[in-house]
């Protein structure tokens, strides 16, 4: 009860004189204008929905190893051998054609599991279906001409390992 | 409190102009800071401005922005929360944020502090410099008002993952399943997790897949459940995850390690079930 | 309470001022009138109404800046995604020269190992160690933070200090690395 009326009355005062600005707090209320970068996105994303209500979990998706477990302990292997198929090289000065085969293949692959990643992080299934089925499509046949590529250069040239080495002596 | 009170009302008959609400907020301060006043002429105010972001639902075609408040952190309590709290009660009580046991303990006042994600309440206000210290909402979430994220998605998705124990069986004694002091250890650095969000909300692969990936908080929680000795459904909490996105979206980027206010470690928990998956 | 009491004629006087707050305060605490004026109206909303108002209010929010206020460290030097960038690099230049090495001959170029060789030989010494060295310093990036995720894998490595010192390790080891490879090698 007491609080209100003070206040009141030294609200009158703080009224009849502005200027008692107190000090105690600097009050610098400068608004700066804010550039939020959702613009310049590249694929910013959709306004805000949600399906169902608040206590409905989200959905599960279907249950898929070779999509899931199996594609991520492939890449865990497939990355691993490349390591003593990359030293190989640095350590015998040179490699037979059949190793540096197989590690243009490893590397090959390596690529396209990469690239698969950056596909699926970057393009929403839900929102870009089309473009997602074109882009993984296009990979799939993007590897397939490198991989004749590959074996064409293996085949008939003197193998990449040799090739990195004789240009980087040149 | 009734003044502050009384001021708030005549602030909704105003129309809420900067200069209005400057005018009315003052008399409260000079009320209970006699004293301070004093102690500020003085001439050691310890002078720390705050910018925080600011969007209003209620003019939803005005752009974000950020809004500068200049405290004495002489008169401030040690933590961010203290100066939010205090800008809140004397400077703008527009400014919105959620807080609730400034402790630490129940997670509500997460937000971006200085380009990390942590508890207000646990981050203390840097004292070394005068560098003006930036507050954000959580990065990259649906903002309902100012420092507010929405977290809808991220509770259907904490509940997606059945966070409960799942058992046919009975327990053996027909009261309680009990576990051996070895099996209770491995839920230590998973129980304490307050679902904050600040780990997922700090992960890109979050930021650009929450519709489907889960994030570090989610598959920590998942986790959890994982290694708890008396589930048995740990087959089909397996079974979930395994698909492209829900849990194999994470890179092993591990900001979530670095950013958690309560020491856990997101990362971990996630290669453990990708480790456990994997053979 | 009797102070109180005492105060009430100049307190009922007050109440004739204009403030809603103030007049409906004292008027209820002195029993003077039964009901409370609030300045804040209310209405009733349907379940249905209030989902549906709240859909509408979710399609005007923003999104919280993420990438641009985040700790630059973490995000700009961040060990993953810079293991993306050279990794894209070197993929997406290995399949740029596939695909060309196929259409050489179609179109008449010379990407033979030999000409290669000589094409690059004629470089001047300078520009030999610039693009050998921005060869060499995304592979030996790769290479090493490839190890680094190999062992968080295997769930070694998670401290939150010995991440980000090995971070920092890793920007260091690659470019003596790369410099070595370019110029040494």
């Amino acid at each position: 009860m007491a609080s209100i009326a003070r206040s009141s009355l030294l609200r009158q005062l703080a009224s009849a004189r502005p200027t008692l600005q107190t000090g105690l707090v600097a009050n610098a209320a400068r608004a700066a204008a804010f550039h939020t970068t959702a613009r310049k996105n590249l694929l910013a994303p959709l306004p805000q929905t949600i399906q169902g209500t608040v206590n409905d979990a989200a959905p599960v998706p279907e249950t898929s190893p070779s999509h899931g477990s199996y594609h991520w302990t492939f890449d865990r292997l497939v990355a691993a051998s490349l390591i003593p198929l990359t030293v190989a090289p640095f350590a015998a000065g040179s490699l037979n054609p059949a190793m540096d085969a197989i590690l243009c293949a490893t590397i090959l692959i390596h690529s396209h599991t990469g690239f698969q990643n950056i596909i699926v992080d970057y393009i929403p299934q839900k929102r870009l279906p089309g473009v997602r089925k074109l882009f993984i499509w296009g990979l799939n046949a993007a590897t397939a001409v490198v991989g004749l590529a590959l074996y064409e250069f293996e085949t008939t040239d003197v193998g990449i390992t040799e090739t990195i080495k004789r240009v980087w002596a040149a | 409190m009734a003044a502050l009170r009384s001021s708030a009302s005549r602030l909704l008959g105003a129309a809420a102009s900067r200069p209005a609400l400057r005018a009315a907020v003052a008399p409260a301060a000079a009320v209970r800071g006699m004293a301070q006043v004093a102690d500020a002429a003085s001439g050691d105010a310890n002078l720390k401005t705050f910018q925080i972001y600011r969007w209003n639902p209620d003019t939803p075609s005005e752009k974000p922005r950020m809004q500068s408040y200049t405290l004495d952190l002489n008169k401030t309590g040690p933590m961010v929360l203290d100066a939010l709290i205090r800008i809140k009660n004397e400077l703008d009580p527009t400014v919105t944020f959620r807080r609730s046991c400034r402790e630490g303990i129940c997670g509500s006042c997460a937000m971006n502090i200085n380009g990390t994600n942590t508890l207000a309440c646990l981050c203390r206000i840097p004292t070394e410099d005068k560098a003006e210290l930036k507050i954000y909402p959580l990065p990259h979430t649906f903002v309902v008002k100012d420092l507010v994220p929405d977290l809808t998605q991220f509770y259907k998705q904490y509940k997606s993952i059945k966070p409960y124990l799942q058992r046919d069986t009975p327990a053996p004694d027909g009261k309680e399943y009990r576990q051996s002091k070895a099996d209770r250890k491995k839920l230590d650095g998973l129980y304490e997790c307050i679902l904050c969000a600040c780990c997922s909300t700090s992960c890109p692969s979050y930021w650009w897949n929450s519709e489907e990936y889960l994030g570090p908080a989610i598959l920590l929680q998942s986790y959890r459940w994982l290694v708890d000795s008396r589930d048995e459904k740990t087959a089909q909490r397996k079974d979930a995850l395994n698909n492209s996105m829900s849990l194999y979206r994470c890179h092993t980027i591990l900001n979530c390690t670095r950013t958690c206010p309560k020491g856990l470690n997101p990362g971990l928990a996630i290669a453990q079930i990708k480790k456990s998956m994997a053979f | 309470m009797i102070a109180q009491r005492a105060g009430t004629t100049a307190l009922r006087r007050v109440a004739a001022t204009p403030n809603a707050f103030f007049a409906a305060n004292t008027a209820a605490r002195l029993g003077l009138a039964h009901t409370q004026t609030r300045p804040v109206a209310t209405q009733k909303l349907t379940p249905a109404d209030g989902a549906a108002l709240l859909a509408k209010q979710r399609l005007a929010r923003p999104v919280s800046p993420h990438l641009e206020i985040y700790d630059k460290q973490q995000t700009w030097f961040g060990g993953s995604a810079w293991q993306r960038i050279t990794g894209s690099a070197f993929s997406g230049g290995l399949y740029v020269f596939a695909t060309a090495y196929l259409a050489a001959p179609v179109l008449g170029w010379h990407l033979e190992s030999a000409s290669l060789a000589a094409a690059f030989g004629a470089l001047p010494f300078a520009v030999k160690g610039a693009v050998k060295f921005l060869a060499a310093w995304p592979f030996v990036f790769h290479a090493i933070n490839g190890v680094r995720h190999l062992t968080f894998d295997m769930a070694i490595g998670f401290h939150r200090q010995s991440i980000i010192k090995t971070g920092w390790y890793l920007w260091g080891a690659s470019i003596v690395g790369g410099l070595y490879l370019a110029f040494l090698a």
